[in-house]
């Protein structure tokens, strides 16, 4: 416990029709990328908002540093750095003097902040707008100015809701590199996303979340193996034959995930995979990959929460914090 | 408290940074200088009136009438040029207002005054001109005509005119306020003074009251405030936003008083120049002298006020996730105020009244009523002191439940919460 970053105690939090979050734990130990996964409305926000000390858990308890905190991450801003899923900036300020301001609420000095803001704009090429207002900057540059002012403190652990949401692919890229580099000086990152690759690709711990419950955590490793079974990858190169009739036949499938071009397969129990590969063959299919592989996130997400939950809205949440 | 400076300090430099606090900031006194002179100088008139007397008369009563126009004014009063021009006959009289009326359509007569024998007998005679609703043109050849007539009709009566000229006397009335704000103030300067006081403390109120209300909004739907509560308590945020807010205000007042006093320096030039007369003798409005009990009271009841009012108008903010919802949340906190405002005219009237004396001790119509009171008559200390203590703890209290809405409000989307769900919020906040 006490090696922990962070420790989420059986947390609930319900809003006036329902339960946003029951009884929920984690435990996010020092200097790794952390997966926060989960549908639209699953209790994320949520998780997170509690975590920071914005709600109120009902029940429960956060502890942050191994201090226990009553209300999250406020009383100790100066070592957390917050993006929330709804970014906002102040739209008629100057880009400088907003990242000088939340900078200065999270503690820091204002000469100090002025020095690391600089250096943050030109490294993330916005140098020559940091005395234009923000409302005259693109959604792109917005974020990353809101990116900025999340990490200027230098906070040991960072929460970012949904951080790629509505990035560009060059600017996700910058916020990956970006995370990395923090990583690889001992901060530790929570972020929530509920698209698969993305996590898969990050992070080195996940916490899979339905309906404000855990379904599973561990390392991604471990959520692999005990929730795998033997997978094949399958391409095919033009003609699919009667794959479709064999990825049917439960004595060798237990599950596919298909389109007209390629496949994600779970083997039944006992089923041995050249079998799968000499009926595909027969069958006329074109094959360009045939592989026996991990699960892959999206694969196991999906298997957890069932189909129903990807068309789930997010729920209005009328606070009563 | 490191991070409430930072928040005041954000208020405050981005606020005074905007274009419209300099408008604010020099047109403020040129405005509030308009509001007092306007009226004195629609009154006056405009000064010199070149008027034709279309006489009609078979004695000298026009040739009278002439003369008696063409005496200067009084100071800052309406003066005539007036010239005769004989009627004999009714056909003459029309034709000469026909041929007048060229005169006055190319402005060089601003109207024409016909007078007949009947003028004198029963006291009938027109004017026609442009403009008929001058006070000032109306009442100054109203006058004229009253006396000359008067008189004629007493020498008729065989009175010697010299008796009739020492029998007249002009009635000064000089009043004196006991004690009070300004004491030897006259009624003129106590009132101004009161309508002056609540003017402003109206306006000033509003403004910034509405101002701490947008800046909450703002921040609500830019959506910036979820970062801020993740650093700071909503408590802080509200605190150091009233007070950078309030801090604006007070820079502002330092404006309008600084160039204020300018302005009323240099009054003479201004105001004479434009009128062609000057002083404020015969005007309703008089700018009166503010001594330091007065700008005192003036400024404990404006700090007293805003804090009380922009507590409301942030939970009112807080409540509102768009500027037209904020428009009708906001009008319980707007009629406290203005009905406020509009007591003033009862209290100026009577500011002993029960009525004047319980608005003053009612925190929300006390930042108005009590300096209207003050400004306008006697009042003992003591409730001057009594009338503050409610307000202070009143404003704590409002604050409190302003506070626990807004801790709420802030992070609510949609809805605008009901009365029954705004008492729940102040319970369990």
């Amino acid at each position: 416990m006490s090696t922990s970053i962070l420790v989420v105690d059986r947390i609930t939090k319900r809003f006036s029709g329902h339960t946003a979050v029951d009884g929920l734990s984690l435990d996010v130990p020092p200097g790794v990328l952390y997966g926060l996964l989960g549908p639209n409305g699953a209790g994320k926000s949520t998780t997170i908002r509690m975590i920071m000390g914005i709600y109120e858990p009902d029940e429960g308890s956060v502890r942050l540093f191994d201090d226990r905190v009553g209300v999250g991450g406020r009383d100790v801003s100066a070592r957390v750095g917050y993006l929330p899923e709804e970014r906002g900036l102040y739209p008629k300020m100057k880009v400088i003097d907003v990242v000088l301001f939340l900078a200065e609420i999270r503690g820091l000095d204002r000469r100090q902040a002025r020095t690391r803001a600089m250096d943050w704009l030109e490294r993330l090429g916005l140098k020559d707008w940091t005395n234009r207002k923000v409302n005259e900057l693109s959604k792109g540059m917005q974020q990353k100015v809101q990116f900025i002012s999340t990490i200027i403190h230098d906070p040991d652990l960072v929460v970012m809701d949904e951080p790629f949401s509505g990035l560009d692919p060059v600017n996700a890229q910058v916020l990956k590199d970006t995370l990395f580099d923090l990583r690889s000086r001992g901060k530790t990152i929570l972020l929530s996303t509920h698209i698969m690759e993305q996590a898969e690709k990050l992070c080195e711990r996940v916490c899979i979340i339905k309906d404000g419950k855990k379904l599973v955590d561990g390392t991604l490793a471990e959520v692999k193996r005990t929730h795998g079974g033997k997978h094949v990858v399958v391409v095919f190169d033009g003609a699919n034959g009667d794959a479709m009739r064999i990825f049917a036949d439960r004595r060798l499938v237990a599950k596919s995930d298909s389109s007209a071009q390629q496949a994600e397969l779970e083997l039944a129990p006992n089923a041995d995979p050249q079998e799968i590969l000499k009926a595909l063959v027969q069958s006329g299919a074109r094959l360009s990959r045939f592989e026996l592989a991990e699960p892959s996130l999206n694969k196991i997400f999906i298997d957890l929460v069932g189909p129903a939950a990807a068309t789930a809205a997010a729920r209005p949440e009328v606070a009563r914090a | 408290m490191h991070k409430v400076l930072a928040v005041i300090r954000r208020e405050f430099v981005e606020r005074v940074r905007q274009r419209w606090f300099w408008i604010m900031a020099l047109l403020g006194p040129v405005l509030f200088g308009a509001i007092f002179y306007l009226p004195t100088l629609l009154g006056r008139g405009g000064g010199l009136k070149h008027i034709a007397v279309i006489d009609g008369t078979t004695t000298d009563f026009g040739v009278q009438i002439t003369d008696r126009l063409n005496r200067p004014g009084p100071q800052g009063g309406t003066s005539f040029a007036a010239a005769r021009i004989a009627a004999p006959g009714l056909t003459d009289t029309v034709r000469i207002i026909d041929s007048l009326k060229h005169e006055a359509e190319a402005k060089r007569l601003d109207g024409f005054l016909i007078v007949t024998n009947a003028t004198v007998d029963s006291g009938k005679a027109e004017y026609r001109a442009d403009n008929v609703s001058s006070f000032a043109t109306n009442g100054a050849l109203d006058n004229a005509l009253t006396e000359l007539v008067n008189a004629v009709r007493l020498e008729r009566e065989g009175v010697d005119p010299e008796v009739v000229k020492r029998a007249r006397v002009q009635i000064t009335l000089a009043t004196q306020k006991l004690a009070g704000a300004g004491q030897g103030a006259s009624a003129a300067q106590s009132f101004s003074l009161a309508y002056f006081m609540a003017f402003i403390l109206y306006f000033a109120i509003l403004v910034y009251g509405i101002n701490v209300m947008s800046s909450v909004l703002e921040e609500k739907t830019s959506k910036v405030v979820e970062v801020l509560v993740s650093s700071l308590r909503p408590f802080q945020l509200m605190l150091g936003k009233v007070l950078g807010v309030g801090a604006v205000s007070i820079f502002q007042f330092v404006i309008w008083g600084v160039s204020g006093r300018f302005l009323f320096a240099q009054r003479q030039k201004l105001i004479g120049n434009a009128a062609g007369a000057g002083g404020d003798s015969g005007s309703f409005f008089q700018i009166p002298h503010i001594s330091g009990e007065t700008a005192f009271v003036f400024a404990a009841y404006f700090i007293g006020g805003f804090l009380l009012y922009s507590a409301m108008f942030a939970a009112v903010g807080a409540m509102s996730s768009n500027e037209q919802e904020a428009r009708q949340t906001q009008q319980p906190v707007m009629y406290l105020l203005v009905a406020s405002y509009l007591s003033m005219f009862a209290m100026i009237n009577d500011p002993g009244s029960t009525l004047s004396v319980t608005l003053s001790l009612i925190p929300f119509s006390a930042p108005i009523a009590m300096p209207v009171r003050w400004a306008a008559g006697n009042l003992p200390l003591s409730e001057v002191g009594l009338s503050l203590g409610i307000l202070f703890v009143s404003i704590i209290a409002v604050t409190w439940v302003a506070s626990r809405i807004y801790r709420v409000g802030i992070l609510m989307t949609g809805k605008r919460p009901s009365v029954k769900e705004l008492v729940r919020w102040v319970r369990t906040a």
